[in-house]
């Protein structure tokens, strides 16, 4: 990688990331130091949309493992195919002798590759997604520690497998389970907080450029208003923002009204709850003037001290 | 000269200041904040320091948050103590300045209280020997307080009894120990709270210049705050993080599950009538259904007198376990126990729960008999009890026949898989806890008086639940 800090930067608000200095300055460490980079945040960040625009950047493959709870080894690394083995036995049965036979079977062309493997054996630098780490065991932490260690993998029929080209590693996690010491020890990290109000603008400029400025301008600063001081079951991410303004454009509306926001509001809230806290306490007109009063900055009167909410 | 020496003499030679003392004493006080820093992640901060332009604060932070802190928790403590600790040397000589008048202010008000104790009490006792953390309790005190100590002793004077010097002893000693006790629970103003400091002065200014500054943060305050100590609108921001917590836990708790020690086994039978249709061969294996594991827990809350101004905080945390996951047991006790389990099932808000349960319990308030109530649980609820229950005790540990209880609790442990025990009392004052270390012995005791305890617990003790 020989990219500066201001050319990844660049390049990826060219990929539609939109970033500030120290992600870029945190993804360019990963780089430069060929470490696996775990990610935090809240769902609905851009934690996995990292991954994505990095393969975008490096113009290489995207190799993904979403995790979840259970997952192991043969789902993650490689699997034999076990039924094509059957089948080629059944097929060679008296026609080739036994140990041809069997050297035959443990083949790479029986080997089936999963994204561990796929990423390791790739032809070419990868970018590999571990998708949210910390909904999968201990155990299977503690075996993809191994693996993102060294880059190698032992398959009893076939050898060692060691990686030609070092993927680019990308660990997320939504902080469900605290992850382990060594793990963390080997990533560099980044937390990514929910968005200011200007960094969110430039987000939904981006991404949803078909709606006009004051209308971008007023979706930003009323979930920033929420976020900072509603303290909801499941605060609006960044792509909730996305669809909530994708709605509104989608309703002609050219600013935010009680009215539009009130038939859109389940795009933005998607708790039943939370929905009815926002219309009855602030209230939709109340929500918008006093986001509206926040001015540009969006720093309202007061915070809401709950914890979940970044600085 | 062979390379090491030569890096050695490059260093020196570079004195205090080059990038290898500055970074190592970075991370010092890191480490001294409470942050894990490992020698590998200290390593990787040189690499890290070299890939970056130097002369860019900001990047330069940034490089550093992102192989140092690896915590969302941590990032505060980072950035006040990156903001104090890499300053212009005139920035870094005037702190240091101010924090050496502080000390010598320090050192002048022990003198002089050690001065009045010792005029206190010179006409019975004038060799008495306080200790230094007793002269530290009675300088911190409020003048009135001060006063009122000196007057006490005062009056002792004209009521002489046969051995005065030993009721003078035990009458400052219990004295400097409520105060002392006082003092910690309601930290003064301007008092940095507790930070391990290095003993070198340059980075204690930077220790103690950060632990003060982080506690200002109203976000930390509420987090680091004595729960007993809440009142008003705070109320209602420690509920919403008691929730959030509980919460956390509650989420965890219906949703993961512990796998099953064995591996996938091919269930024969229903193997092979699956594959009658490819003549038996086994093309499609079955497998058995691995058993979903749900850890079991059991929650003993303590609502005596001393719990009271806990008992706010403690029943909102039982609350948003015990209504979101079904598999709790819950009980309070003070003199006897109480199963409030089914006072969780009907779906009703927390006000509702929480009426009904203070009308039909007879626990609150009242004194505390742990021994009593272990006693009721092995009568009534040993069933409950299984080898994967954790069991979650909150209480201070305040309880009549102290070594009864630990007794019974043994009894508890057995049968369960681990006892984990909440005590809001700080840990420094569990040394004057009767019965205290015999708990200890049975059960995983953590203190847990704020926020930060209790989410610290679920993230690291709680975790292989």
């Amino acid at each position: 990688m020989n990219l500066t800090i201001e050319q990844l930067h660049r390049s990826l608000e060219l990929a539609d990331y939109i970033c500030d200095e120290e992600l870029v300055v945190t993804v360019y460490l990963a780089l430069k130091l060929g470490r696996p980079l775990l990610v935090e945040g809240a769902p609905g960040v851009g934690k996995t949309e990292v991954a994505k625009a990095l393969a975008r950047v490096l113009q290489t493959d995207l190799v993904r493992l979403q995790c979840y709870e259970g997952l192991d080894e043969n789902r993650a690394l490689y699997e034999w195919n076990y039924q094509r083995q059957l089948l080629k036995i059944q097929i060679a049965r008296n026609s080739c002798n036994d140990a041809e036979l069997e050297k035959s079977l443990f083949d790479p062309e029986y080997l089936l590759e999963r994204p561990l493997l796929k990423a390791i054996r790739a032809g070419r630098q990868v970018v590999l997604l571990i998708d949210e780490i910390d909904k999968t065991d201990p155990e299977f932490e503690a075996f993809l520690f191994e693996l993102l260690s060294d880059f190698q993998v032992s398959i009893p029929e076939l050898g060692t497998l060691k990686a030609v080209h070092i993927p680019v590693v990308v660990l997320t996690s939504n902080g469900d389970r605290e992850l382990s010491d060594g793990l963390k020890r080997r990533c560099v990290y980044l937390y990514i907080d929910y968005p200011g109000v200007e960094k969110e603008v430039r987000i939904l400029q981006v991404k949803v450029p078909e709606a006009g400025e004051t209308l971008v301008r007023e979706v930003a600063r009323a979930v920033h208003y929420i976020r900072a001081n509603l303290d909801l079951k499941k605060q609006p991410s960044i792509a909730e923002t996305l669809d909530w303004a994708r709605a509104l454009v989608a309703l002609h509306a050219g600013a935010l009204t009680p009215q539009n926001m009130d038939r859109t509001l389940n795009l933005l809230l998607k708790n039943r709850d939370d929905q009815q806290a926002v219309r009855t306490e602030p209230g939709l007109e109340q929500l918008l003037s006093r986001s509206r009063e926040a001015g540009p900055g969006g720093d309202a009167a007061s915070r809401c001290a709950c914890g979940r909410h970044g600085a | 000269m062979d390379r090491v020496t030569r890096v050695v003499a490059r260093v020196e030679a570079e004195g205090m200041n080059s990038l290898h003392h500055n970074l190592a004493g970075f991370i010092h006080v890191l480490r001294h904040l409470g942050l894990r820093v490992s020698v590998a992640e200290a390593l990787d901060a040189y690499q890290a320091l070299t890939a970056v332009d130097l002369m860019q604060k900001e990047r330069v932070k940034a490089a550093l948050q992102a192989v140092l802190v690896k915590d969302r928790a941590g990032r505060a403590l980072f950035g006040l103590a990156f903001d104090r600790f890499f300053v212009t040397p005139e920035e870094k000589r005037r702190r240091q300045q101010l924090r050496r008048q502080w000390e010598e202010e320090q050192a002048i008000q022990q003198q002089q209280a050690a001065a009045e104790l010792q005029e206190a009490v010179r006409q019975w006792h004038p060799d008495y020997q306080f200790t230094g953390e007793q002269v530290a309790t009675f300088a911190r005190l409020p003048s009135e307080q001060r006063r009122r100590f000196k007057e006490i002793m005062g009056r002792m004077r004209g009521n002489p009894v046969n051995d005065p010097h030993d009721l003078i002893a035990q009458v400052i000693q219990s004295s400097l120990n409520y105060w002392r006790y006082y003092l910690m629970k309601n930290r003064v103003e301007n008092q940095p709270p507790d930070a391990v400091h290095t003993g070198r002065e340059d980075l204690d200014a930077v220790i103690a210049g950060v632990a003060a500054d982080f506690y200002r943060d109203p976000d930390e305050q509420i987090m680091h705050a004595d729960m007993q100590n809440i009142t008003g609108r705070d109320v209602d921001r420690m509920t919403a993080l008691i929730q959030r917590l509980s919460a956390q836990l509650a989420s965890r708790l219906s949703r993961r599950y512990r796998r099953s020690r064995l591996h996938r086994q091919v269930d024969i039978r229903r193997t092979i009538r699956r594959n009658l249709r490819y003549g038996g061969t086994p093309l499609e294996l079955s497998y058995r259904a691995r058993r979903a594991h749900k850890p079991r827990l059991l929650l003993i809350c303590d609502v005596s007198a001393s719990m009271a101004r806990y008992a706010r905080f403690v029943l909102q945390f039982v609350y948003g376990l015990s209504s979101a996951v079904q598999e709790i047991e819950s009980f309070v006790f003070s003199e006897d126990l109480e199963r409030i389990t089914p006072f969780f099932k009907h779906g009703r808000n927390f006000t509702e729960t929480m009426t009904g349960l203070i009308n039909e319990s007879r626990q609150w308030g009242q004194t505390t008999n742990l021994g009593a109530a272990l006693q009721t649980f092995e009568r009534l609820y040993r069933p409950l009890l299984k080898s994967d229950t954790h069991v979650l005790i909150v209480s201070d540990a305040k309880t009549i026949a102290p070594e009864k209880a630990a007794g019974l609790l043994a009894v508890v442990r057995r049968q369960a898989r681990e006892i984990i025990w909440l005590n809001p009392v700080p840990e420094r004052e569990w040394q004057h806890l009767p019965g205290l270390a015999a708990f200890r012995e049975q059960a995983g005791m953590f203190e847990c008086y704020t926020p930060a305890h209790l989410e610290d617990i679920l993230r690291r003790q709680l975790k292989k639940i």
